[in-house]
């Protein structure tokens, strides 16, 4: 396989008549051409080992018999012409060995059959992983906006009293607003002080946030709701809003708009539009609905080939909820000074939201609670 | 209210297209449904606020449109041509009794009119607007208060007895046929219109006339009603009756009194024109609720305080005009323009009733002028920001139940009583709703159980069975009188825990993968504590209650099988768990325990395990064998773990086999052999002694 030493390894230099620089350049050359013999009939992993040991044993290899018997044993002028031959000798076996050894590795493992490969189609082991329901996700994110601008998160109790619900929100007995809010009231025990019904907006909260803080005061109310209607695919008679109320001595209707503005870039994307549409609310003044841009058509108000948009019906614009500047009758009821204050507040449908940006056409498929629906949103 | 685009530019020199007036419209103030393209012209169907009565005739959408175009309104004048000969004050008395209910009641008699069907050009106007034909005199009356938004009513007038008519209160059982052909129940908040001494009802006040007295094609004379009810008493009747009608419901959101005369003249020219006859002269017009026009006051300072930038002079002079408010320079500074102490005295026009006090007046400049004209900018900020005091324990708690493998589900709490009751506990009271839309939704979930339940139910019978779900929520429960709302953790799990796969063999959901579950949810807040109990809708060989604390702590809730009785209900044909926990001291304890958590330095000397096959008798716990080993007090032993459970086979009958891993950790040297066997034979001859342990033969 390799050479067969060369009896020129086992004498000194002297006993080989060598003395001169030309002598030591030829003799040096003859090995390494040797070497690049060896080199090339390297084809496997043990011919690749027979070709390391024969150059680098410690003991017998080619370049330890230099080394003992060239280099030791050299007369001083000599010794240096056969150390600076040795040293490129050796710089030269090195690299060419470490770029066999690769070599030949390589090629064992290419060549390594079939049925010891992974197939990278096949799953890795899979361990069930849970998924958080979209409504939390879009109540997360939505949180985290007002968050990022100062809005702190407070709660409120869902079973609600008139008062709270209505009244203190400048909603009196027989207020025709009462009518569109249908209501579900509690079955109470007779001795049971008033009545009780089940919330059909956050916005109680802002009388339970006002009555406890004074401004400046910046909450959002992220909570479930409840109105009397029929479920179908846009309505449920449980759902989810969140409520934002800012207050304090130089809150303006610019403000308002402003704060509405940056939510809605943040939500749905800096490109959508919005608009401001003049509203009635008893609890705001003025009110307002809030549109944004289609996000099916581009507010372009037509889909794909041209028919009309079903989501906007058309007009290239969706309601999304309702707010406006706080009307100073509730700042009333919670002994704040109209004259020194003014806010705004907002009250938004989750679900509807969570339905517009993940393009859900059954408001139903939130609470049925499908593993197979849950899965894909993780 | 349908608005036709042709009716409108009577009144206002609109020069654009429908659609870009309802665009106006809508950015002005008047939410716009849709725009239909009809037979007689486009027809804008705009839904109107219940603040705006006065949008609810054609006049009032025509005086939106002239603000927001800035063009002159074209108001109705109706000056009838009236008889000389006979007064309408001897045609016909009125007497109101409950001026409480009818503010105002005006009446006027035509004689000599020959009923019979509508003119083309009145039908279109009516159909355009969805209202059905009848005759020229029902029809007129449709079509005023189409115009004025004012509701009238029409009597043949020979048949009003006495031609007299009373406004009274109902009487208790009181009962009239109104025009619909039904026999209607009234009651003493109900205002009524009577004839004769006043016994005998002939309409329901501001809500629909009775059949006695309807016009029909052999009516020769007419009695046209135009009065004012009070909305409150309006709203209120209409829904005791059930009878909302299009006068009612302009009534019930508040007309406008001094419209009434202007609406029976108008209705009056129109009779004339289009039925004949001789108007009786004047007028029989009782006012008890006239109102004297407030003044409001609009500045400048409270405008730009409320909306956060200006409207010019000019442009706040105009909008209030042209929406009837009058507006005149009343500060000091009157002559300078733009002045910052600008205000204006503004006379409420009486359309407007709820305009009462400058907020209102600011929101109709804001309006009209264009919302997009003040810029949007953000609040400084002036307080930080706190998320609930809970959100982090709950994040945390949310997030390893999901990396658990649990989907989180919301359910909606209205359940059916029955499912309810299967799992509320007796010491509670559920929360029970007095309308509920059904039976199936009748009462708030008394537990979390209840929906969770009803969640597995939804996927077993939609093919997917294996489900492991989580609800964060609330369960509602009456305690002595008051509503409690708890904020608790449900679990629900079924099927298999692991498919069948590649590298798993399969595995059903069993009580050890709640309980492990459970605990590596507590394990956040310092551990749970597991003993014997339960409700008895949990199988009560599978089941636990569960606590907070090693020693002592609240008590949190329950966990384990459904039992039979439950399963059966919902039809559940394989196991299913369930675990309820109240998160409040939950959620309390993880501050506290993350609070005083502190390092500790890891071991430097190796840990020894030591395994124990120990044969234990039925009924022996494996709290028992740790008592028994922890009681020992080696201060060696760092953990005791039960590492198999074996029952059957080389099992003797009455026993379990039981692998116990002690490890044995010294702070201070490495553990030498003869130490460990030491250890060891004490923890076999205490398990002996007190348990009648027997070491299994190896
Ligand atoms: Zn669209």
């Amino acid at each position: 396989m390799s050479t067969t030493p060369d009896s020129k390894l086992s004498q000194p230099l002297a006993s080989l008549g060598i003395s001169s620089a030309d002598g030591v350049q030829s003799l040096f050359a003859e090995v390494r051409s040797r070497f690049d013999m060896d080199a090339a009939r390297v084809t496997d992993e043990a011919s690749f080992k027979a070709f390391r040991d024969t150059w680098l044993a410690r003991k017998s290899g080619v370049i330890t018999l230099i080394t003992d018997n060239w280099l030791k044993p050299a007369s001083p002028d000599v010794k240096r012409l056969v150390g600076a031959a040795l040293n490129e000798l050796r710089a030269h076996v090195d690299s060419q060995i470490e770029a066999h050894r690769r070599a030949v590795e390589t090629g064992v493992e290419s060549a390594a059959t079939a049925k010891d490969r992974v197939d990278l189609s096949l799953p890795g082991v899979i361990r069930p992983i849970g998924s958080h329901h979209l409504i939390r996700t879009v109540m997360q994110e939505i949180e985290d906006i007002f968050f990022s601008i100062g809005f702190s998160v407070v709660e409120g109790p869902e079973i609600e009293t008139p008062y709270y619900n209505f009244e203190a929100l400048n909603i009196p007995e027989h207020h025709p607003v009462r009518d569109d809010m249908d209501t579900f009231y509690l079955d109470v025990a007779d001795d049971t002080p008033g009545k009780l019904l089940l919330r059909t907006h956050t916005s109680p909260v802002q009388i339970r946030t006002m009555e406890k803080r004074q401004p400046p005061v910046r909450v959002i109310v992220p909570g479930k709701v409840y109105r009397r209607d029929n479920p179908d695919a846009t309505h449920s008679f449980m759902f989810h809003q969140i409520e934002g109320l800012a207050v304090d001595t130089d809150i303006t209707f610019c403000d308002f708009t402003g704060t509405i503005e940056y939510f809605v870039k943040q939500f749905f994307g800096e490109s959508v539009k919005t608009r401001f549409r003049p509203s009635y609310f008893p609890f705001t003044e003025p009110s307002v609905e809030f549109d944004v841009s289609c996000i099916f058509c581009g507010g372009t108000g037509s889909g794909a080939s041209g028919v009309v948009c079903g989501k906007c019906k058309g007009s290239g614009w969706i309601e999304l909820f309702g707010a406006g500047m706080v009307d100073p009758a509730v700042y009333g009821f919670v002994n704040y000074d109209p004259k020194k204050v003014s806010g705004f507040a907002f009250g938004m449908g989750m679900d509807r939201l969570a339905m517009l940006k993940y393009g859900i056409d059954d408001l139903q498929v939130f609470f049925q609670n499908d593993v197979r629906f849950l899965r894909q949103f993780p | 209210m349908k608005v036709s685009y042709n009716w409108l530019r009577e009144f206002v020199d609109i020069t654009t297209s429908p659609e870009e007036v309802a665009a106006r419209l809508a950015l002005t103030g008047t939410n716009i449904a849709s725009i239909e393209k009809g037979a007689h012209g486009a027809v804008i169907d705009a839904e109107i606020t219940s603040n705006r009565p006065d949008c609810l005739g054609m006049i009032g959408i025509a005086r939106e449109a002239a603000a927001a175009y800035r063009l002159p309104l074209k108001t109705i004048s109706a000056k009838p041509a009236e008889s000389a000969a006979t007064k309408a004050s001897d045609a016909i008395s009125v007497k109101i009794e409950a001026p409480d209910l009818c503010g105002r009641f005006t009446a006027r008699v035509i004689r000599g009119v020959k009923v019979q069907p509508s003119p083309q050009w009145l039908k279109d106007r009516l159909e355009a607007a969805g209202t059905a034909s009848i005759n020229n005199v029902v029809d007129i009356s449709n079509y005023v208060m189409l115009e004025t938004g004012h509701p009238l009513h029409t009597f043949d007038y020979d048949l009003v007895r006495n031609h007299s008519i009373v406004v009274r209160r109902a009487k208790a059982g009181e009962k009239i046929r109104t025009l619909d052909g039904i026999e209607r129940t009234l009651d003493p908040s109900i205002c009524t219109v009577c004839d004769g001494d006043g016994s005998r009802s002939v309409g329901i006040g501001g809500i629909m006339g009775g059949g006695e007295t309807e016009i029909s094609f052999s009516t020769k004379s007419v009695l046209i009603e135009c009065a004012w009810f009070d909305p409150i008493a309006i709203r209120r009747a209409a829904r005791s009756l059930r009878l909302h009608t299009e006068a009612s419901m302009r009534f019930g959101r508040g007309a406008d009194p001094e419209t009434a005369d202007l609406a029976s003249r108008r209705a009056a020219e129109l009779i004339l024109q289009l039925a004949g006859g001789e108007l009786f002269s004047g007028v029989v017009d009782l006012y008890p609720g006239k109102r004297v026009p407030k003044k409001i006051t609009l500045t400048r300072r409270e405008l730009l305080r409320i909306m956060g930038a200006d409207v010019p002079d000019k442009d706040i002079e105009a909008i209030l005009s042209s929406l009837g408010f009058a507006p005149v320079r009343s500060d000091q500074n009157g002559g300078s323009i733009n002045s910052l102490l600008a205000a204006w005295e503004c006379t409420q026009p009486s359309w407007r009733a709820e305009v009462e006090r400058e907020i209102d007046l600011i929101e109709e400049v804001a309006r009209v002028y264009g919302l997009s004209h003040f810029p949007p900018r953000l609040p400084a900020a002036r307080l930080g920001a706190a998320r609930l005091p809970h959100y982090e324990a709950e994040m945390r708690l949310r997030e390893r139940l999901i990396g658990l493998g649990y989907h989180e589900i919301l359910t909606i709490p209205h359940v059916a009583e029955d499912r309810n009751e299967l799992f509320r506990p007796a010491e509670t009271s559920p929360a029970k709703l007095s309308n509920p839309l059904s039976e199936e939704a009748s009462v708030l979930k008394s537990t979390g159980a209840v929906t969770m339940a009803g969640a597995i139910e939804w996927n077993l019978n939609h093919g997917q069975r294996n489900a492991r779900l989580f609800e964060i929520g609330s369960h509602y429960r009456f305690v002595k009188g008051k509503p409690v709302e708890t904020r608790i953790l449900t679990v629900g799990a079924t099927g298999a825990v692991r498919a069948q796969a590649l590298y798993d063999a399969p595995r059903d959901y069993g009580f050890a993968d709640l309980k492990g579950d459970l605990d590596a949810i507590g394990a956040l807040s310092g551990g749970l504590r597991w003993e014997q109990g339960g409700p008895d809708w949990l199988n009560p060989l599978r089941r636990g209650a569960i606590s907070l604390g090693k020693e002592s702590g609240p008590s949190l809730g329950y966990a384990g099988q459904l039992g039979k009785r439950a399963a059966e209900k919902f039809k559940f044909r394989q196991d299913v768990f369930l675990a309820e926990i109240e998160l409040g001291p939950l959620y309390c304890m993880y501050y506290g325990v993350k609070n005083s958590r502190r390092y500790e330095p890891l071991p430097r000397f190796p840990g020894v395990e030591r395994d124990f096959s120990l044969f234990l008798a039925d009924g022996v716990t494996f709290a028992q064998v740790q008592q028994i080993i922890w009681s020992l007090a080696i201060p060696e032993v760092a953990s005791i773990e039960a590492a198999d459970l074996f029952r059957g086979k080389n099992v003797p009958a009455g026993k379990f086999s039981l692998l116990v891993r002690v490890v044995f950790q010294s702070r201070e040297a490495t553990l030498t052999e003869s130490q460990i066997n030491e250890f060891s034979s004490r923890i076999v001859a205490a398990l002996e002694q007190n348990l009648g342990a027997t070491l299994r033969a190896s």
